[in-house]
């Protein structure tokens, strides 16, 4: 298939526009959550957001007998079901002696055991437009509507903007939270608005990509970013740009050979990137390592041989 | 043996099977490196399943558990490398292999016909469905004795090394000093655990297996300060949750592994919620027990000498 005829058809641009913007967001917001060291939190926050999803469906077909797959309903509930998650395990971690990854576990999975139990009721009863619902566990990027695509698009700028309004902020509060307090910025506002931008960008991705793989979304392109450069700025942008092109690799790949559902084509696509940039990028990576040890060792070797030879 | 009563004993074997190394997952927090072993074990499954076409042969269970160690053993490497900070290795790898694993099952990779409804929550019902019987009687569920093994398996790990699993758990770097090799125990133990998650996996799912694992030792972890304790309790709870999760989803007609992963979640919150309430009033107990005691001399009466 050439790229005329990819580009021509609407279910194909819908896809490939959809899941790269998608991938755009989440890289350059999970850049933030790398950089705090709380990459798995977006794991919780992405299984969490199913409960929500569907109870946003449910809501809108029987109380306001609307289209259930309303984007922007579905951005709600999982937003709030997302966010609760992550509350939940954090006061788990705060009031008990439960180590934090254990408490996340608990959390994701009885947020995702409600989910799974929601989607289980829903393939029981008779709810209009409820076929393939299941979608939202692996995502189906072919569903995707212009209506969808400008919802998405508005909320994730909204995301973005607000990153970008409280650029000076987020950053400190990340490399130094200390001084940060001390200069009077309230952590806990800031904590707050940080978390629901990266909350946001994992939602958008819950139509299209679905909620078990949003992870790779927001950790993997961080984490090749952070390969090959040193500063704040260029690793969100480049984090964004690997998601961006990560994902639109993926989706075109998935459409030309057919059969193939987009979100797992995108993950593999963006670890493929990411072992590039560990494996091999020019300033910091696993060769570049190895040749730098290799190259002291000798230089080591030589300068006490010549001292032998002095003597 | 009737259908109910062999598969409520699949649910509580299996329950206890997750949940005894649970606890050392826990106290070692290795929980999220587990939940992406449960992802990761997905391909090798596949590929297992395409070779023995049976997903409870033991052969699927044991190549199936390496895709599992492989996650840990990339985590380690990952982390070695010094160029990734945080959580960042443990998210990094399952994934793809989740991602593999779902792209082999849509290709339906050499026919294998697993619907991603089981491989994401499992199905108790249809786990127990194979009944296994000897002389014409029926002595229960066929993976029943699957899980049993796991389980005799794991119990008989826990036992062998008690001590050693003890102290690098709770003092790894001491046990490394006295020349006890961490990392093989370690690696084992890992292992073991794939194959518990790969075996559970039939009745409890990918996504859910981390919380028949987590759970129970968790909540006996709130309330309890000695090891022998934790395990007992730990048991308890999994044998709890176990018998209402299938009891509740069997009323609800609903997946028991998601009810028992809720319940499982209730349970932690009324003991942990219990516990604090418990400790505080300890604790008024006690400051009012020192109040009274230190007014005694003075007053002579204690009741007006509370402090509010």
């Amino acid at each position: 298939m050439d790229l005329i005829e990819f580009f021509g058809n609407h279910t194909f641009r819908m896809v490939f526009f959809g899941t790269m913007l998608i991938g755009i967001v989440a890289g350059a917001l999970g850049s933030f959550a790398y950089l705090r060291k709380q990459s798995l939190i977006s794991d919780v926050v992405a299984h969490s957001a199913l409960p929500g999803a569907l109870m946003a469906f449910l809501i809108a077909v029987t109380v306001f007998e609307a289209n259930g797959r309303n984007m922007l309903g579905l951005i709600v509930g999982a937003v709030a079901t997302g966010t609760l998650s992550a509350l939940f395990a954090n006061a788990i971690s705060a009031r008990t002696k439960i180590p934090i990854d254990t408490a996340m576990a608990i959390s994701l999975t009885v947020f995702f055991g409600a989910g799974m139990i929601l989607l289980r009721i829903i393939a029981n009863g008779v709810f209009p437009g409820k076929g393939g619902i299941d979608d939202y566990l692996f995502g189906n990027a072919s569903v995707i509507t212009i209506a969808d695509l400008t919802t998405s698009a508005a909320v994730g700028a909204l995301a973005l903007a607000l990153m970008l309004v409280f650029w000076k902020e987020f950053t400190l509060r990340t490399f130094d939270p200390t001084l940060s307090t001390m200069l009077g910025f309230r952590a806990r506002i800031i904590d707050t608005l940080m978390f629901t931008t990266i909350v946001i960008a994992i939602v958008i991705g819950v139509k299209a990509v679905g909620v078990v793989l949003m992870i790779a979304f927001v950790v993997t392109p961080p984490a090749a970013a952070r390969q090959w450069t040193s500063t704040l700025p260029g690793m969100v942008a480049l984090s964004g740009v690997f998601g961006g092109i990560g994902s639109g690799v993926g989706a075109y790949l998935s459409i030309v050979t057919g059969n193939i559902p987009t979100g797992p084509v995108i993950v593999l696509t963006l670890f493929a990137i990411f072992l590039v940039s560990l494996l091999a990028s020019p300033r910091r990576s696993v060769i570049t390592t190895a040749l730098r040890r290799a190259r002291a060792r000798e230089d080591l070797r030589r300068e006490l041989l010549n001292e032998m030879a002095d003597r | 043996m009737s259908f109910l009563l062999g598969t409520s004993l699949l649910a509580i074997i299996t329950a206890l099977a997750c949940a005894l190394p649970g606890v050392f997952v826990v106290l070692r927090r290795n929980s999220m490196l587990v939940e992406g072993i449960a992802h990761a074990v997905l391909p090798g499954i596949v590929v297992g399943y395409a070779f023995t076409l049976d997903l409870d042969s033991p052969w699927l269970i044991v190549g199936a558990a390496l895709a599992g160690l492989l996650v840990v053993l990339c985590n380690e490497w990952l982390i070695r490398t010094g160029l990734l900070i945080g959580d960042a290795p443990q998210g990094l790898v399952f994934p793809a292999l989740f991602a593999a694993g779902v792209i082999m099952i849509t290709l339906d990779f050499n026919h294998v016909h697993l619907h991603t409804h089981v491989v994401l929550i499992g199905d108790l019902n249809l786990a127990a469905f194979q009944q296994l019987t000897v002389n014409g009687v029926s002595i229960g569920p066929q993976y029943l004795y699957v899980m049993l093994a796991v389980l005799v398996v794991n119990v008989a790990f826990i036992a062998l090394f008690y001590p050693r699993l003890k102290l690098t758990t709770f003092d790894n770097e001491f046990a490394t000093v006295l020349g006890m090799r961490t990392g093989l125990l370690n690696t084992a133990f890992m292992f073991l655990v794939s194959v518990t998650v790969v075996a559970a996996f039939h009745a409890a799912g990918a996504l859910l297996v981390i919380s028949l694992l987590v759970a129970p030792g968790a909540t006996a972890h709130l309330i309890s300060r000695r090891l022998s304790v934790l395990l007992v309790l730990t048991a308890v709870f999994a044998i709890v949750g176990a018998l209402a999760g299938f009891w509740i989803a069997y009323a609800l007609n609903a997946a028991t592994s998601a009810v028992m992963a809720v319940f499982y979640g209730f349970m932690f919150v009324a003991v942990a919620v219990a516990d604090t309430l418990a400790t505080r009033v300890r604790r008024h107990r006690r400051t009012e027990a020192t109040s009274a005691r230190r007014h005694r001399p003075t007053h002579g009466k204690t009741d007006s000498a509370h402090s509010p």
